[in-house]
Parts: structure tokens; C-alpha cells; sequence
């Protein structure tokens, strides 16, 4: 049996603040953990409606975003496939607004969606241009990575934390 | 009389806000807006310029790859760089790829939704359904077969009570015409659509390295090394496996959205009276095959008051009359200054008030071409195409406007293109045409490369004299412009003129509206509580704030809200 194709996708925007925790816990994944074969780390920025490509090619995914989300900011949430369906996708404007549900929607009804699907929110403090990650964001990382690493054991595709600590590649925060 | 504001997210900042005045059904004044300080170039002071690049892909995550070559261009153009011949096919073929993703991704699966009724579904006959397909093209997914299997979809979707994916549409809207059949032929190519704007995805992995941010590309050229004995590098597997993509992709821009955008046109054609707004066009040539950059396989240039007889060519990124045309007003915007600035000497210092209808209202600068609002995607594109008889642009808008008049049975002309309709139909020509011209350039890489040539970069040297570039491209959305100014191998300033600039423009120093702006004025609102009709002209642009803030919103807030005055 060949193993489940699992995709770990961090969203948002590097350069506007906690817009960009999602690919900030990518980075740090990537640098502290070593994982199996069949799971796929990226940083997709913000896809928009390019979303669906990315959520077809896997049997399971895991998001990391910014989310918006009545509590403070740094806090953690995780949600499940019903808890986005419980939000109506909305008339869209422009490709750009998120599209999280409407693309899990558009390939669910294309037949082709993921099995499993998590998504690791964090509310942000600000996601101001240029800002850099608040405090409280920086503070949710560990959180919202543990998150990660909890749903790749149940998915039968462990982490393990590397030997050799790499720096995590914040290339975007450099200067 | 009643004020309509559509504004996708209101309580987080970073996107297009839209208000109208709706009056007899009709609109009196619209005001475009953009919610977030779009001074993101200030991040770029006093970096390398040869990184820029890497920067600017993430202005906008769904034209990650436009920024990155239109960055890349500014600074060879601040240092007379030239590109090698590879280096421009491979940026070509990343072009060509991106706009077909990004044309099927608008026509099915942003817009639409907003023409096709998916409520209607169950009452298609899919053997009429089907013949209706065969009318229109050979493409082998229009069988009674599959039509069946949509229908059953839908069915069950609508009759589950869970409208998942249709949620939000605008169904039974008085707007709304097609024929049930239509409508679920339409639908099919929809679900069709997403495996080839995946497809078209995959060519730009191949040559970008990764997707959705492309990593090979470099100021002086690119870095793909070309070995075709390597297995490590671009080599004859991967360029097949590339033309393999373009043979899958080429067919369902030609036999699927082409037909299927003539036939919507056809089917509403009142809508080519509709929403023309501002009638002067920008557009830049671009595909460019020679190393200096001075040939290109498609042409620029402006037309004024919709007259094409009165077209003037761009030359190239070195044409005077683009790199001194280009100025951006802050009068209706909020940044500190006034009047006109040209954007090498822009300044983003911003100047918060509040949404004033009189005074400022947006984070969009106003770009003005010698002094007047521009339009600009790929309407203007193929209108300054036809206008300067370019061949493959003739060929295919003759074409489609035979079709759309055959199915409208009334005469339509290229000069009513200029409206909210022509703008679908100019960007699924301007797919043809792009579909018709990848297997061009495949070609030309290829027999370049089989010569000997494997030359992929020119280093590029940094004086200490200040240098100012401009590097241009013509995205799917319209005319793109980064402007450079670079000093002993630093950035000293920064500017992009992004397309949704010029089209969302606000007000500017005379009180002239962009684009948005004015092709919203007299469009019908049957409802305003359903604004079906703006969304359509809105729609009709591709809206893209660059730099649009993403945080997901999980709670689930209405988009539009409606006041009576």
C-alpha cells in the first residue's frame, strides 16, 4: 500500500505582519524537524482561488493561517472540515480573498478534495505592512506547531526532531 | 435611492471596497476603494537590487511570477543588461503558462457564477445539453454521458440542502438568462477547468522550480541550468514534459473557454452596451525575442476616446513616451502630497483621514498617462493589438466577434468591445492568442538550445552613480510597471504601478475617476439588497490588490450592505 500523500501548507502574506505566522511555522518546521517521505512542506503565500491545484494533489492537508477569529490575539484554534463548512462561502470580489472554504468546496464537489483536512489558525495582533511578527504571534509558533506534529502522528506519518539544529529560513525578516 | 457598499471583509483591512449610488435603477456614482496602505515598496529601500525579485513575487500571491520578471526587468533596464535568448524564452514560457492558468481561474471560476444559474441545473436535458456542446467545439468532454454525471451532482448538492461551493451565489436573479442546458455545460467546463489551470500550474513549476513562488530567476537572465545530458537540469524529459502540459492545456483554451466565453457573450448581449467607463487604453508589448529587448511577439500602445484609428505604438521599455507618460496623482488618496509624481521620484508617505466621498478615499494612488485615467488588462491589450493589425489578435477577435454576432443574431463590432462584456471576451482572445504563441516559443527555446547555445545569465555590475530603470510586462491583468532607481548596489527607491492601480484608481487632481469608477456608472441594480449587476462590471477587471491582506476569515460575515438614503 502506497502511504498517504500528506501536505503541510503555510498561508499568508510574508511581508504584512502576523499575515505571515503561516509561513513563519513552515520555516520553523522545516528547520527543527525532520519528516517522513510522503509529507510535503510549502510556503504558498496567498493563492487565492490557486488554492484547489494545491488541495487536489493530497490525500491529507494541513493549513497554517492567520485567522480571524473573535478571541485574543496568539490564540490557537484548530478546526475541522464542518467547522469551515459552516461558513458560507461569500460573493468574491477579487481572486485574492482567502479562499480556504471555496476551494475545499470547489474540489470536494470535483470529487478530488483531501481526506483529512486540519487547519491550525492563529488570530493575529496586526498584519501591518513591513511590521514583523508581533510577540503574541511569535508566542503562538511552538503552539500552533505542536498542532502539526499531533495530527502528523495521528496520521501515521510522525516527525522527528532533527539532531543538528538548522536556523529556520525567515529570509523575509532579514536585513 | 440607496448606497451599496461591497466590501469582501469589513473589519480587517486589504481589500477593494466598492460604493455606488443606485438611483431608478440605475447607478449614479461609484467610488473604488482600496483598504489597505499599499506602501509596501518601502520595504525595498536599501536592499540589493538583484534580490528585489524575491520580494516583489510576494506582493501578491497570485501573481507571484508577473513581479518577479517585471523586477528583474527594472534593474537589467537601470544597467543596459542584456538577457540571453534562453533566458527570455524560459521568462516567456513562465509568462504564457501563468496568464492561461490565470484566465481559466477568472473566466470559470471567479466569474462565471455570476452569468450561469446553478439552480436551473435540474431542468437540463443532457442529450440537449450535449448537442449543445458539439454545436460549439470538438472538445471530447461535452458527451450526454458527462453531462448526466454534473447533473446528478448537482442534484444531489441542491437537494442535500448544503449548497457548499454555490453558497453565495445570486441564483434566481432577474439578470440571470441562460438556458438551463447552457447552464449546465458551462458548469461541466467549470469542473473541467480545474485540472487545467493545475496543468498550466505544473509548466510553471518546471521552469520556475516551485510554485506558487518561482525560484529561477535572476537579474542578468535565469538560473535553470541547461545540460540537455543531465538529468539535473532542463534537459529534453523536462522540455517534453513541458510541451506535454502546453498540448493538454492548448486544447481546452481553444475548443473549451474560447467557445464558451463567445457563447455567454452571445447569449447576453446587452451587456456589450454596458459599462465601457473609461475609454482610453494602455498596453505594453511584451514576449520579447531578441537579447536587447527592443522585438516583441506582442505589440503596446495607446489609444485615446476609444478611437483606434488614432493608436500610437510602445516601442519598448525604453520608448520616452511610456517612461515619461507614467505619473501617479495622491490628491483623492491617502499619501501626503499633491499633484502628479512620476514614480521614480514617488514618495508613500502615508496621510490617513477617513472614507471621504469628496476628498480622500482610497490607499490606491491615481496612475494617470500624460495626464488621463487609463484602462488597462487585456481589453486594452487586444484593442491596441487590433489596432495595430497584429496578426494572431485580428485573427482570433474576427473570429470571436463572428461567433458572439451569430449567437446574438446582431451585428457586434470591436468597438463595442469597450464595455463590461468585451472585457470577457478580450481576455479569452487574449488566451488564444497565448495558447497559440506557447508552442511558438517551446519551439524557439528548443531549437535555441539543440544550436549550442546554453547560455542562461549576464552578471550584472552595480555603479556607483545613481541609475534609474523601468521594467514593464503585460500581466494577465494589464499593464505592470516597477520602476527602479539603485545607487552603489543598493535600492534608493522603489515603485510598482501595479495594473489594479491604474483600473482602481481613485479620483484624481481634476476629479476624473478611474476605471472602476466610471464603468460602473449607469449599470442596472435590479436589487440592490443582490448587487448581481456590479459584481459582473467589477468582475469584469480581474481585481487584484496587489499586496491584499489574506487572514481568513472563520466566522462568516456579509459582504454586502445596503442603506437607503
Amino acid at each position: 500500500m502506497t502511504p498517504p500523500r500528506i501536505a503541510v501548507f503555510g498561508l499568508g502574506n510574508v511581508l504584512l505582519g502576523d499575515d505571515a505566522v503561516g509561513p513563519f511555522v513552515i520555516e520553523l518546521l522545516r528547520a527543527g524537524y525532520e519528516l517522513p517521505e510522503n509529507v510535503a512542506v510549502a510556503d504558498l503565500g496567498t493563492p487565492g482561488l490557486g488554492l484547489p491545484a494545491y488541495l487536489s494533489e493530497a490525500d491529507a492537508v494541513v493549513l497554517v493561517d492567520a485567522v480571524a477569529a473573535t478571541g485574543e490575539p496568539g490564540e490557537v484554534r484548530l478546526y475541522r472540515r464542518a467547522d469551515l463548512h459552516r461558513v458560507p462561502p461569500k460573493p468574491r470580489v477579487s481572486p485574492h480573498d482567502p479562499a480556504v472554504q471555496e476551494a475545499l468546496a470547489l474540489v470536494e464537489f470535483a470529487g478530488s478534495g483531501p481526506r483529512d483536512l486540519l487547519l491550525v489558525g492563529i488570530i493575529p495582533e496586526h498584519s501591518t505592512l513591513g511590521a514583523g511578527l508581533s510577540e503574541r504571534a511569535r508566542r503562538a509558533c511552538q503552539p500552533a506547531i505542536d498542532a502539526v506534529l499531533c495530527e502528523l502522528a495521528r496520521l501515521g506519518a510522525p516527525a522527528t526532531p532533527r539532531r543538528e539544529l538548522q536556523p529556520p529560513n525567515i529570509w523575509w525578516a532579514a536585513h | 435611492m440607496a448606497r451599496i457598499t461591497i466590501d469582501p471583509i469589513t473589519r480587517i483591512e486589504g481589500h477593494l471596497r466598492i460604493d455606488a449610488v443606485v438611483d431608478g435603477g440605475r447607478v449614479q456614482k461609484a467610488w473604488a476603494s482600496c483598504t489597505m496602505w499599499r506602501g509596501i515598496e518601502t520595504i525595498l529601500r536599501g536592499r540589493d537590487p538583484r534580490e528585489a525579485w524575491f520580494f516583489t513575487q510576494r506582493f501578491c500571491g497570485v501573481c507571484t511570477t508577473v513581479h518577479a520578471i517585471a523586477s528583474v526587468r527594472a534593474v537589467e533596464d537601470a544597467l543596459s543588461l542584456e538577457v540571453p535568448l534562453n533566458a527570455q524564452y524560459i521568462r516567456n514560457l513562465i509568462l504564457i503558462a501563468h496568464a492561461l492558468h490565470d484566465h481559466i481561474v477568472h473566466f470559470y471560476h471567479l466569474s462565471a457564477l455570476d452569468w450561469v444559474d446553478v439552480t436551473t441545473i435540474p431542468q437540463a436535458d443532457p442529450t440537449k445539453t450535449a448537442a449543445v456542446g458539439e454545436s460549439l467545439s470538438d472538445w471530447p468532454g461535452n458527451s450526454d454521458k458527462q453531462m448526466k454525471a454534473v447533473q446528478a451532482k448537482v442534484n444531489g448538492l441542491l437537494q442535500s440542502g448544503q449548497l457548499g461551493i454555490f453558497a453565495n451565489g445570486y441564483w434566481g436573479h432577474p439578470a440571470m438568462k441562460l438556458s438551463p442546458e447552457v447552464n449546465l455545460l458551462a458548469l461541466s467546463h467549470y469542473l473541467q477547468a480545474l485540472e487545467f489551470q493545475r496543468k498550466a500550474n505544473q509548466i510553471v513549476g518546471i521552469l520556475g522550480g516551485k510554485t506558487p513562488h518561482i525560484q529561477n530567476v535572476a537579474v542578468g537572465g535565469v538560473m535553470n541550468a541547461i545540460n540537455l545530458n543531465s538529468l539535473a537540469t532542463l534537459n529534453m524529459d523536462r522540455l517534453y514534459m513541458m510541451k506535454d502540459l502546453f498540448d493538454e492545456v492548448i486544447p481546452f483554451v481553444q475548443q473549451v473557454y474560447f467557445p464558451d466565453a463567445c457563447a455567454i457573450a452571445g447569449f447576453y448581449p446587452e451587456w456589450f452596451d454596458i459599462g465601457a467607463g473609461v475609454n482610453n487604453y494602455l498596453s505594453v508589448p511584451d514576449l520579447p525575442t531578441d537579447v536587447a529587448s527592443t522585438a516583441f511577439d506582442l505589440p503596446g500602445g495607446t489609444i485615446f476616446d476609444g478611437k483606434l484609428a488614432g493608436v500610437r505604438r510602445i516601442s519598448g521599455q525604453r520608448d520616452e513616451y511610456f517612461r515619461k507618460g507614467v505619473v501617479e496623482d495622491v490628491t483623492h488618496a491617502w499619501y501626503k502630497g499633491r499633484g502628479p509624481q512620476p514614480p521614480w521620484q514617488g514618495e508613500t508617505i502615508p496621510d490617513y483621514t477617513d472614507f471621504q466621498d469628496d476628498g480622500k478615499y482610497s490607499w490606491v494612488k491615481a496612475p494617470r498617462f500624460e495626464g488621463k485615467a487609463m484602462q488597462v488588462g487585456p481589453l486594452s491589450s487586444i484593442l491596441v493589438g487590433y489596432a495595430l493589425e497584429h496578426e494572431l489578435t485580428r485573427k482570433w477577435t474576427d473570429l470571436a466577434l463572428a461567433r458572439v454576432s451569430a449567437i446574438a443574431k446582431r451585428p457586434i463590432t470591436v468597438d463595442q468591445m469597450q464595455s463590461t462584456m468585451g472585457r470577457y471576451l478580450a481576455r479569452a482572445i487574449r488566451a488564444v492568442v497565448l495558447s497559440e504563441l506557447a508552442l511558438r516559443h517551446w519551439g524557439l527555446l528548443v531549437s535555441n538550445i539543440q544550436k549550442g547555445d546554453a547560455t542562461v545569465f549576464n552578471p550584472p555590475t552595480f555603479p556607483k552613480d545613481a541609475v534609474e530603470g523601468v521594467g514593464f510586462h503585460e500581466a494577465p491583468r494589464g499593464t505592470l510597471s516597477h520602476w527602479v532607481v539603485a545607487k552603489d548596489g543598493v535600492i534608493a527607491n522603489y515603485q510598482a504601478v501595479v495594473p489594479t492601480t491604474w483600473n482602481a484608481s481613485p479620483r484624481d487632481e481634476q476629479g476624473t475617476p478611474g476605471p472602476y469608477e466610471a464603468a460602473l456608472l449607469k449599470n442596472p441594480v435590479a436589487n440592490p439588497e443582490k448587487p448581481l449587476e456590479l459584481l459582473r462590471t467589477v468582475h469584469s477587471f480581474d481585481p487584484c490588490m496587489a499586496c491584499a491582506c489574506h487572514t481568513l476569515d472563520v466566522e462568516g460575515r456579509t459582504i454586502a450592505t445596503v442603506k437607503v438614503l
